[in-house]
């Protein structure tokens, strides 16, 4: 795929491909964490990017923001091709994603209220009465109801995802993406944030979702399509039932959570 | 058990013969100092980004006036208090040693000139300025410092808001525009302190101390210290931003950015200071 063309189809799923990384390189001073990275994101799935920590992923997901740029390479999402594009043109290209940071990144000095309603006053021309309306609709469906007039420091760590979410959701975005969303949660708040991530992808069927998980248990219920990326390029990619069949030495081990295996720690 | 015995020859074969060694250490030497240099020019480059940003984004949409006026409060009433107490004291301890360096010729009609001169020109604006770094300056950092290491700054990005203009503009214009005001009152208060110890302790005279400070104040002296609390201002609002804005390496870094935010901000209001006062004379 590196030296042909853009291909319109991801061919694990079938469906039109949304985003398209075509042989994308990336260093960090002497460090080189994106080795030719070939992927398609299919329109409307959800894709999880799964792999050792330090092989790429966050750089993987920032790329396709234009909050990192490529040293070499070409990123598309849908037909706007990121890498030709000046900061104006990316910021137009940001408003049609949503992100929820690994820690929520939400702002110490707002509320949750006024967190989910930062982008809509931002961005868009709505009355007051309008964005309550529908910022009050999110903080229901993410389970925050009460706790809108809190501010971040007062909410637990699960509690700071689920407003993440909201506000990545307050816009409709055509693009959702997930950097660990399980990070840091227990067994409990961690099957709830799957199972929210799960009705997302099910209320919202034209929502095209890139995740970043290492929590095996919600990859293999949430994913239409798993990547597995190792040193800076995808090694495996398929659907869930690929990777639960699969006898290769990569994926049992990374699976399984062993030491043995040809990852060395 | 004995450590084993060192092997002599393959020490001295891995040991290099002392003008390979100079070299290599004339070597080092120079890429630590070019790596320096790069290093001080990047960091000029990016803070000189922050002040362009800071100056050319008064000037484009959004205007970011509820923050700006937020700031304004921030950077310019909630530093009133230590300016009125720091700024009657000043007035007070320098109305108490020049009595006495003036009393030895028996000069001291001259006290209320001098210090009113000494406030509008010099300490007044330079005062603020230290104190304004030290208070909002290093608080600027510290909040600019937490929202990059948190992500903040990145989620401000990815939300397609720019962060320049939404965190920097307001905090570099509100400390442009406060810092004459703040300015003002601090000459002021100053007087004011000069005044009650002139009059009240030293029992100078009401009517000497006042005509002088009218004869020796001039407006001249008022606007070149307002025009250097303007610049003052610019410094500390773009030194400060500057070093939040760029904070790397955890907790560790935003106190980092938070010293070194104070002593860069009063380290070139020291040094504009004397270029200024020698610019305008």
């Amino acid at each position: 795929m590196s030296t042909g063309e853009r291909p319109d189809v991801d061919p694990v799923t079938g469906h039109p491909a949304a985003i398209v990384y075509q042989d994308v390189w990336k260093a960090f001073g002497p460090h080189q964490i994106l080795r030719g990275l070939d992927l398609v994101v299919p329109r409307g799935r959800v894709t999880v990017i799964i792999g050792r920590s330090g092989t790429g992923k966050s750089v993987t997901i920032k790329h396709v923001m234009g909050l990192l740029r490529p040293d070499k390479g070409r990123i598309w999402v849908g037909d706007d091709e990121l890498t030709a594009m000046s900061d104006r043109e990316l910021r137009r290209v940001r408003l049609r994603f949503g992100i929820v940071f690994q820690q929520a990144a939400l702002f110490d000095s707002m509320d949750v209220f006024d967190n989910i309603a930062f982008p809509l006053r931002e961005h868009e021309r709505l009355k007051e009465a309008q964005v309550r309306e529908r910022v009050m609709a999110l903080i229901a469906q993410v389970g925050l109801r009460g706790s809108e007039r809190k501010v971040p420091s007062e909410l637990s760590g699960g509690m700071r995802k689920r407003a993440g979410l909201a506000r990545a959701l307050v816009r409709s975005p055509e693009f959702l993406l997930y950097d660990e969303p399980t990070t840091g949660l227990d067994p409990i708040l961690t099957a709830a944030m799957d199972k929210l991530i799960a009705d997302t992808d099910a209320a919202h069927p034209d929502l095209t979702s890139l995740v970043i998980s290492h929590d095996m248990h919600a990859v293999l219920s949430i994913a239409h399509k798993i990547v597995m990326l190792n040193e800076g390029v995808v090694v495996h990619e398929g659907t869930p039932d690929y990777f639960t069949s699969s006898d290769d030495p990569l994926i049992r081990q990374f699976l399984a959570g062993s030491l043995d295996g040809p990852m060395k720690v | 058990m004995s450590p084993p015995a060192p092997d002599s020859a393959s020490d001295t074969e891995a040991r290099p013969i002392l003008p390979v060694r100079v070299v290599e250490a004339a070597g080092r030497f120079v890429l630590g100092w070019v790596g320096g240099l790069r290093g001080a020019v990047e960091e000029v480059g990016r803070a000189g980004v922050v002040a362009f940003w800071g100056v050319a984004n008064v000037f484009l949409p959004p205007l970011r006036v509820r923050l700006t006026i937020q700031q304004m409060e921030f950077i310019g009433v909630q530093s009133l208090p230590i300016i009125l107490l720091t700024s009657a004291f000043t007035g007070a301890v320098f109305t108490l040693q020049s009595h006495r360096a003036f009393a030895m010729f028996g000069a001291q009609a001259m006290v209320g000139g001098t210090v009113g001169v000494a406030l509008t020109r010099e300490l007044g604006p330079t005062l603020t300025g230290l104190l304004v770094a030290g208070r909002a300056g290093s608080a600027i950092a510290a909040e600019l410092g937490t929202m990059r290491v948190t992500e903040q700054i990145d989620a401000l990005d990815a939300m397609a808001v720019d962060p320049l203009n939404y965190l920097v503009k307001p905090r570099v214009l509100a400390a442009v525009l406060v810092m004459p005001m703040l300015t003002a009152i601090f000459d002021f208060v100053g007087i004011v302190g000069s005044y009650v110890i002139g009059i009240y302790l030293m029992h100078l005279s009401r009517p000497e101390f006042l005509v002088r400070l009218g004869d020796w104040v001039d407006w001249d002296d008022i606007y070149s210290g307002l025009l250097k609390a303007v610049v003052f201002g610019f410094i500390v609002g773009v030194v400060s931003c500057y070093k939040g804005f760029y904070t790397t390496g955890g907790a560790r870094g935003v106190g980092q950015a938070t010293t070194s935010a104070v002593v860069v901000s009063s380290v070139a209001i020291l040094v504009s200071n004397f270029f200024i006062a020698w610019a305008i004379p």
